[in-house]
């Protein structure tokens, strides 16, 4: 599933695939955007890592009320992600915009979407 | 103190935010910080704190054992400030600390928990510690217990909760009663 109004803006396949699997070392992505982005894996893979010096590192970058901004969408989205997992539902709409059933989203999105995949293996 | 500060209250202009605040304070979660530190963002504060209060007011889903299921989360999430507080209606309503600590600890045996709580509490447990338990199977154990939109109540409540435990967690916030 995608964000309409991010694909308005411009997100593509190509960025959001980096934004996940590499954009520690990507060029396409801010020093601000990275920091952004560690601070989301780290809340779900290590969140000890998130000390106050990551705190000053993200206010180097971001007003507080982005900060939490940021948090509060990151908490909310680790929370409800695990939890839509393991209801094993399937996007409604085909990626052309088809209104399709949940036994043919699951055939075309597959059982493990790729952005688990790349998590996984990460 | 919290690595984003709160809002001080004085600052906080929005009346139906304040209110939000207030009620749940009234209701012991969340206490106030919780609310003053979304407060820098009040497009994002009111609907998180509308959605927290009505998961502790509204649903079908024993508010005791949903509470048990909150603090369970917290100290799974390792977030001491969501693990202290304390809802007043749970209270109210006869929860104890030692149902709190068998809930949290070994439930299966702990004799004071029916079939139907303890597979609440082991689908509070599984969700974030081995999701791939929680599969069709769990599923269908659920429904022996709980109607659909319960089963809907409780999984929506981990998720909140446990989502809001681990932003919580990176401030290392504690209870404003506890400084």
């Amino acid at each position: 599933m995608r964000s309409a109004s991010a694909k308005r803006q411009g997100l593509d396949e190509e960025r959001l695939d980096e934004g996940i699997t590499s954009y520690a070392t990507s060029a396409r992505f801010s020093a601000a955007e990275k920091l952004a982005l560690r601070y989301c894996e780290l809340m779900a893979t290590d969140p000890d890592a998130i000390d106050d010096a990551f705190y000053d590192a993200l206010r180097q970058h971001y007003d507080e009320a982005e900060i939490v901004e940021l948090g509060a969408f990151i908490g909310f989205n680790i929370g409800y992600h695990t939890f839509f997992g393991t209801l094993k539902f399937y996007p409604m709409f085909s990626p052309d915009g088809r209104l399709v059933s949940q036994e043919e989203s699951a055939r075309l999105y597959g059982a493990a979407p790729a952005s688990l995949q790349a998590t996984e293996s990460a | 103190m919290s690595r984003i500060a709160p809002l001080p209250l004085a600052e906080i202009d929005d009346p139906e935010l304040r209110a939000l605040i207030a009620r749940g304070e009234a209701l012991g979660v969340p206490d106030g910080l919780f609310g003053r530190i979304l407060a820098r963002v009040p497009g994002h504060a009111k609907p998180l704190l509308r959605a927290l209060i009505q998961s502790h007011e509204t649903g079908n889903v024993d508010h005791k054992l949903k509470e048990i299921i909150r603090i369970q989360l917290a100290r799974f999430a390792g977030d001491d400030y969501f693990a202290r507080l304390r809802s007043t209606r749970a209270r109210a309503a006869g929860l104890t600390e030692a149902e709190i600590e068998a809930g949290c600890g070994d439930y299966e045996d702990a004799g004071c928990f029916t079939e139907a709580e303890k597979c609440a509490l082991r689908y509070a447990d599984q969700m974030y510690l081995d999701p791939a338990k929680v599969d069709a199977a769990f599923y269908d154990e659920l429904k022996r217990h709980y109607s659909e939109p319960q089963i809907m109540e409780l999984g929506a409540f981990i998720a909140f909760h446990y989502g809001m435990q681990m932003f919580m967690r990176t401030l290392a916030a504690k209870p404003l009663a506890q400084g």
